[in-house]
């Protein structure tokens, strides 16, 4: 979808905030691409551009933290990370073509939202501005905080409808030792979901369709992608406890990729609606209905 | 009798039909016991103190004060460590005794419940379900959900498992002016209310319900104790755990005064009293790898100087480590009257240097501080036994305490991880926050509170809120 506006390109946050503040029809707020749509057209008379807040900001890997600009992009975030054994496991519906800001101001998560946490559970802190062109510093960079109302929170998932997110504080974890992914074919649904409660807990288990298996390179209706990582010991017994489910094949970890592409919910919010306090919340944050308007439909 | 004294009386009748006679607190006397909590230091005493019984009974308190434009503050069990639930002359909304559990579904793995529920009471509860509720602030024998939910609580195994906010699926809420409204995550798409509540520090409203995420037990749990000659060696040990990719369910750093008290003690465990540190190390999981992970975990420390690493693997053994940790405030009671927690945080790799600092801030002003934190996290509480009647002392204690503060956010850290700003923090948060942070916090509550009376005077500096400075003057 794409809609030929002019475009605003600011490099400083402060930049950004007197655009902000000086628009009265609209700006359409945009990260690496077309991640916003929603299924709700945005009227507005700007596109924001925000690539020039790309990058890593700063990176200290024995805090098991970074900082990086919004636009940077989960590729880039997972190459950076990767190099030191760490990852910040967003590992979003869609590819690593997003950018983190889109990624956290969206609340995309993915396959592995239940076992490796949520945007909600690995932002630590953000930079944004608000509707009334405000710089807000939320949270911080620690992993632990508690300091103030929750702005962090409320930003994240936010669809760009209350701030522009300019850099975020993200959570990171060592890569486990071992991490393995597994097509297994011949189990029944009951059987994986006992697996998946038990000891053996995988970060994920995906039943797949005939399509994606064929995709695979295999051929069943009733296969599923298992993905279990801990120390070689855990995951070499949760495989033995895997192999006697049924036939077990280790596959790539890109395999996943497939699955992130493929299942990404098509209407993520399908399960919106204004409620009279999320109306205030809007009125507080961006009262000239500036920052993608009518992304979420129209409050109250 | 004076227009006050009657409108005072008139309400209290009202709060009374509302909850029962018995139920409304006004004697003086009786309400000394609400005007403090865990934090020495601070004494407000509240006008009235009501306690509610049913959901519908904090509606209509709720709608009452509403009705008169009145403050107040809620309150669970008391045990919160930041002055937060302190009443300075209003109304104390008192919800201990909404304590029922309304739901265990063990298939879904969650609890939905009021917020009077004792922390520990639902782990208890859901036991023999092979679950519990993860995150377990020291107060948890004490210490309520509702409270919990207020402040975003922690605690040691939140290292591997996470804080309140990860563990809280919904909240029903009910908002100063009577409005009942549904929180839930954004996992419908949209705004994630729920998380700006939690932690509001009941500045926000008042929780009714909320459900939550219970956690299976783990099939096994290893405790370790390893001990140190300098705090410098154990806070390197905390760096190489985590930088391994080994997530203990619990790393805790207790320094040598922490280790003495204890010992001194009832709560003796049996650390060795003459380490610097030790560290408590907890690994839990499928049993399949938990022994390599202990034993990744021995090697790391040893790599960091420790000078022995002790296994606890049976039950008793492990309750005896842990007692310790646990029990550390109290055994602090026998070195002085008052106790003051402090909790601040701090990036991991700045720990060892983060001691020292503290340990010479308390050489200066002549205070004895003990350390005794979640390490892992870089979650310190420096605490500092004194005697609050003592002012020339007590001056001291308040003088170093602001000064690690001042430390920590230097640092790059927060000023609290997980005890709340309360009244105690309010302070330091222009030195953490900039003005428009600041500003847009005052515009959060006010969606939820618009006429500011929810814990009044609490979390933000008034003067931080610009508007709140507009109307106050367009109305002087």
């Amino acid at each position: 979808m794409s809609i030929s506006r002019p475009t605003l390109r600011p490099h400083h946050v402060d930049e950004l905030a007197a655009i902000i503040r000086e628009n009265a029809d609209g700006l359409r707020v945009r990260g690496a691409g077309g991640w916003m749509y929603a299924g709700q057209p945005v009227r507005a008379s700007h596109e924001l551009h925000l690539d020039a807040f790309s990058g890593v900001r700063s990176y200290t890997p024995g805090d098991l933290t970074i900082s990086v600009g919004a636009a940077t992009t989960l590729a880039e975030l997972d190459a950076c990370t990767r190099a030191q054994g760490q990852w910040c496991p967003l590992l979003a519906w869609g590819d690593d073509s997003g950018s983190v800001g889109a990624t956290i101001a969206t609340a995309t998560s993915g396959p592995f939202a239940d076992s490796l946490g949520r945007p909600r559970d690995l932002v630590l802190g953000l930079e944004c501005v608000d509707g009334r062109g405000r710089v807000i510093r939320a949270g911080g960079r620690v992993v632990k905080n508690v300091a103030g109302f929750d702005l962090t929170r409320l930003v994240t998932g936010s669809w760009g409808t209350l701030a522009v997110i300019t850099e975020l504080h993200l959570r990171l974890r060592a890569r486990p030792v071992a991490d393995r992914t597994y097509y297994i074919d011949g189990a029944s649904a009951e059987q994986i979901r006992a697996f998946a409660r038990g000891a053996f807990a995988p970060l994920a288990a995906v039943p797949l369709s005939g399509e994606l298996a064929r995709t695979l390179g295999h051929s069943s209706h009733a296969a599923w992608l298992l993905r279990v990582a801990g120390n070689p010991a855990f995951v070499g017994a949760a495989q033995t406890a895997l192999a006697s489910l049924g036939a077990c094949v280790e596959m790539p970890e890109s395999a996943w990729g497939l699955v992130r592409r493929e299942l990404a919910p098509a209407t993520p919010l399908a399960g919106w609606q204004w409620s009279p306090l999320a109306a205030r919340v809007k009125r507080a944050f961006d009262p000239r209905d500036v920052l993608n308007p009518g992304l979420l439909g129209t409050a109250a | 009798m004076t227009l006050r004294a009657s409108a005072s009386s008139i309400l209290e009748a009202d709060l009374a039909r509302i909850v029962g006679a018995r139920h409304v607190v006004t004697r003086p006397t009786a309400l000394l016991a609400y005007e403090t909590d865990a934090l020495p230091g601070y004494a407000h005493r509240p006008s009235v103190a009501v306690f509610p019984g049913t959901r519908d009974e904090v509606v209509a308190v709720m709608r009452r004060l509403a009705q008169d434009g009145l403050p107040f503050v809620a309150r669970g069990a008391g045990t919160g460590l930041s002055g937060g639930a302190l009443a300075d002359g209003v109304v104390l909304l008192g919800l201990n005794r909404l304590k029922r559990i309304i739901h265990i579904d063990a298939e879904a793995r969650t609890a939905t419940l009021e917020p009077g529920v004792v922390n520990a009471m639902l782990s208890r509860e859901v036991a023999p379900l092979g679950l519990h509720y993860a995150p377990d602030p020291s107060s948890q024998s004490a210490c309520t959900l509702g409270g919990n939910l207020a402040e975003n609580a922690g605690g040691p195994h939140c290292l591997k498992y996470g804080v309140t906010l990860n563990h809280v699926l919904r909240a029903t809420v009910v908002l100063p002016d009577g409005e009942v409204v549904e929180l839930d995550r954004g996992d419908a798409g949209g705004y994630d209310l729920l998380g700006a509540f939690v932690g509001s520090e009941g500045c926000f409203g008042v929780a009714l319900e909320l459900t939550v995420k219970l956690t299976p037990n783990p099939e096994g749990v290893i405790t370790m104790l390893a001990d140190f000659a300098t705090l410098r060696a154990a806070a390197e040990a905390t760096s190489r755990i985590i930088a391994a990719g080994i997530l203990p369910a619990a790393l805790e750093l207790m320094d040598q005064p922490t280790i003495r008290a204890v010992e001194e003690s009832i709560y003796a465990a049996g650390y060795p009293t003459d380490a610097a540190a030790v560290l408590l190390i907890e690994v839990d999981g499928a049993l399949a790898g938990l022994e390599a992970d202990a034993d990744a975990v021995t090697v790391l420390c040893a790599e960091a100087g420790a000078r022995t690493v002790k296994r606890a693997t049976d039950a008793d053994a492990r309750a005896k480590l842990w007692q310790g940790r646990k029990k550390a405030f109290g055994a602090m009671g026998r070195v002085a009257p008052h106790l003051v927690v402090q909790d601040a945080v701090v990036p991991r790799t700045m720990l060892a240097d983060l001691l020292e600092d503290i340990a010479t801030i308390g050489t200066n002003h002549g205070v004895r501080v003990c350390n005794v934190f979640h390490a892992g996290d870089g979650n310190l509480h420096p605490n500092i036994p004194y005697d609050a009647s003592n002012a020339e002392e007590s001056a001291r204690v308040h003088a170093a305490m602001s000064e690690i503060m001042t430390r920590c956010i230097a640092a790059g850290g927060s000023i609290t991880g997980e005890h709340g700003v309360g009244l105690d923090k309010l302070p330091y948060m222009e030195q953490l926050f900039t003005p428009d942070t600041l500003d847009a916090m005052c515009s959060l509550r006010e969606t939820f509170d618009a006429e500011r009376r929810a814990n009044p005077g609490k979390v933000v500096p008034l003067r931080s809120c610009r508007e709140w400075h507009v109307t106050a003057a367009g109305r002087a």
